[in-house]
């Protein structure tokens, strides 16, 4: 068989552009949607140091822990679905699997617990899934969904005795496990974590400075700069990467995208870890904030990746690591409260909201 | 069942001398047409080139060749032929290049193009001949010939080389 | 007030693109036999277009790609390339077994279609 040697690789992305002031905003309910988030970075043009209002925020996202070696079964304990899961929302993940390979499980804020499962472990937990969408040809992974709101898996229920002997007799599942809670925070996690090997992890804050910083000339009322070529020159900047290049550069041709105009100095931020939707939220308003005041450069751009290997991509919808597994969102922000956001997903998981 | 699908490409070899021509064989053909992939689109484009391809057909009178190719790869392939700039045969390096006249799927529309073809060549030359006495002996010639292809195309030879003279 | 809505609608934009980036990135690493072996940047470009050679002629090795960030200590560098011609360069990657007569390999560590997610993956995170 011959192979073709130049397909287009499959993208998506999608490019919003509204008002905070718009009464119709979907900016909130479209954030909320990304759970699992690892990874946030700020670009801050023509700013040398943070403000402390900005500072606090990024200085104050809530902690989160990892367990070792936790049995998948822990989750279905009495005192941890009361303290927790009933109340208020509870972010789980597992981690160091890999979607392509292992199996993940999640835990969601709205008490889902969603478990990505190859076909052996399917079979021998037992419990009704769906073939993941990816499949192809042979059903080689099955999501399985539960619901742990729900009465049939109260404490007790057959539901939930059915899925505590497959997650305990028969599978038998431990992984490491990434954990927060909003708004107990840690505390609200104690009756599980009091058993287990656990360790506290703050997301860890680096700054950087830039100077002399060649940046797209970006405005607000229009696509001022193609949204590639605009995430290609943030990534660019995120990675340190030179920008001084001409076309007949040997090493590499990559430049600004034009027009551009020179920034003397830019602050870059970036907050690794498990990070809250609700955090980020806070994060949006204090950026808000520091764009009131009045400015050389008059935006603000906060970008936030998702976990490669979260069971979910956006909202519900499952996701898959063909190529990279890529989910994020860009949110550029104006002074004159319009924004511009940016969702990107891999192709064929679902599009985002 | 299903056929093996092919191209056929019919492609004129033309050379300074004509003479040389004659030195051609299948398999220098075949190996230059080899080489020349090998060396444009490397092994990628060597191992296409194992598998379907054949020079069907060589008339070492007419330069006419008929290169067989796997229809799913052809393009890239044929992409390589204009690289050609000399074929190697018996210790001798011929230059030439190739031109590329048809792209078939089958044998036999090749053929039919090859014979309109040198009708049309034909028409283009007889009004050229320098006198009525030329014409005649051409004319005669056609005529009293066999059909068999091989013979015609001798004949339209001769008139291509005419051509030669005249330029 | 209506008139100002209708306003604050029409500034409401959305765009899908999809399938639409030029370019995609890779972030590939190095691994050599002889460890202490140094390349600079130029030598590993060159290495890859070598590579580009073998397997597509030519044609291969016209292949625009560019070697937007190269890390000397790790062997890990970044790579951009039009979406057409990855399959191409992942392939000849692959292919390529041997660096000055020592064995090689480059281990392809992600692929994407936006850079920024070169610099933000999950799987780098470690915890102790």
């Amino acid at each position: 068989m011959s192979v073709d040697v130049s397909p287009t690789p499959q993208s998506l992305l999608v490019c919003d552009r509204s008002s905070f002031l718009d009464q119709k905003n979907r900016l909130n309910s479209q954030v909320e949607q990304l759970r699992f988030n690892y990874k946030v970075s700020l670009l801050l043009p023509e700013c040398g140091s943070a403000p402390s209002h900005l500072d606090s925020v990024l200085n104050s996202f809530s902690s989160f822990c990892v367990i070792r070696n936790l049995p998948i079964y822990e989750l279905l304990d009495r005192h941890f679905l009361e303290s927790a899961v009933y109340h208020g929302s509870v972010y789980g993940l597992s981690y160091g699997t890999r979607m392509d390979e292992d199996n993940c499980v999640a835990l969601m804020p709205n008490g889902r617990l969603s478990l990505s499962l190859d076909k052996d472990s399917y079979e021998l937990l037992g419990l009704q899934g769906k073939p993941s969408r990816f499949n192809h040809r042979t059903r080689i992974r099955f999501v399985v969904s539960i619901d742990l709101t729900d009465s049939n898996m109260a404490p007790g229920g057959q539901g939930y005795l059915r899925l505590l002997t497959g997650l305990k007799s028969r599978l038998q599942l431990q992984t490491d496990f990434l954990l927060s809670h909003h708004p107990g925070g840690i505390p609200s996690l104690q009756p599980l974590l009091s058993r287990f090997e656990w360790s506290e992890h703050k997301p860890k804050v680096v700054h950087r400075s830039l100077t002399d910083l060649a940046c797209p000339v970006l405005t607000s009322d229009q696509w001022s700069c193609d949204p590639h070529s605009f995430l290609e020159w943030l990534g660019a900047v995120d990675a340190d990467i030179s920008s001084e290049n001409s076309s007949s550069t040997f090493l590499s041709s990559w430049v600004c995208p034009e027009p551009q105009r020179p920034v003397s100095q830019a602050l870059s931020v970036s907050v690794c870890g498990l990070l809250l939707p609700q955090d980020l939220h806070r994060l949006t308003q204090a950026l808000r904030g520091y764009l009131e005041q009045p400015r050389l450069e008059s935006w603000a751009s906060m970008t936030v990746h998702g976990f490669v290997d979260s069971v979910v991509s956006w909202g519900e919808n499952e996701h898959r690591v063909h190529r990279g597994g890529h989910n994020f969102y860009t949110l550029l922000m104006f002074h004159n409260h319009m924004y511009h956001l940016h969702l990107a997903s891999e192709a064929k998981d679902s599009c985002p909201p | 069942m299903v056929r093996v699908k092919s191209r056929y490409l019919l492609c004129e070899v033309n050379v300074s001398d004509r003479s040389s021509l004659l030195l051609l064989d299948d398999r220098a053909v075949a190996a230059t047409v080899k080489s020349v992939v090998a060396r444009t689109h490397g092994d990628y484009g060597a191992a296409m080139c194992t598998i379907g391809f054949s020079v069907k057909y060589l008339n070492a009178h007419t330069g006419i060749v008929l290169l067989r190719f796997p229809k799913r790869c052809y393009r890239l392939l044929w992409s390589a032929l204009p690289f050609i700039t000399s074929i190697e045969t018996r210790g001798q390096k011929i230059p030439c290049f190739l031109n590329c006249l048809h792209v078939g799927g089958t044998i036999r529309t090749c053929q039919k193009f090859l014979i309109r073809y040198n009708t049309q060549q034909l028409h283009r030359m007889l009004p050229r001949c320098k006198n009525e006495e030329e014409k005649q002996q051409i004319r005669k010639a056609i005529l009293s010939c066999s059909l068999t292809i091989g013979k015609r195309e001798a004949f339209e030879d001769e008139a291509e080389s005419e051509e030669d003279e005249d330029e | 007030m209506k008139p100002a809505e209708k306003e604050e609608e029409s500034v409401y934009k959305r765009v899908v693109l999809k399938n639409a980036s030029p370019y995609q990135y890779m972030k590939i690493c190095l691994v050599l036999e002889d460890e202490s072996t140094r390349l600079s940047a130029v030598e590993l470009k060159l290495f890859i277009i070598s590579g580009l050679r073998n397997l597509y002629g030519e044609v291969g090795a016209a292949l625009n790609f560019d070697l937007l960030k190269y890390d000397e200590d790790t062997l890990t560098a970044f790579l951009r390339v039009t979406s057409r011609g990855l399959v191409k360069l992942w392939s000849s990657l692959t292919l390529l077994g041997s660096y000055q007569n020592q064995a090689c390999a480059f281990r392809v560590l992600q692929v994407s279609s936006f850079l920024l997610s070169l610099t933000g993956n999950s799987r780098d995170l470690q915890l102790d």
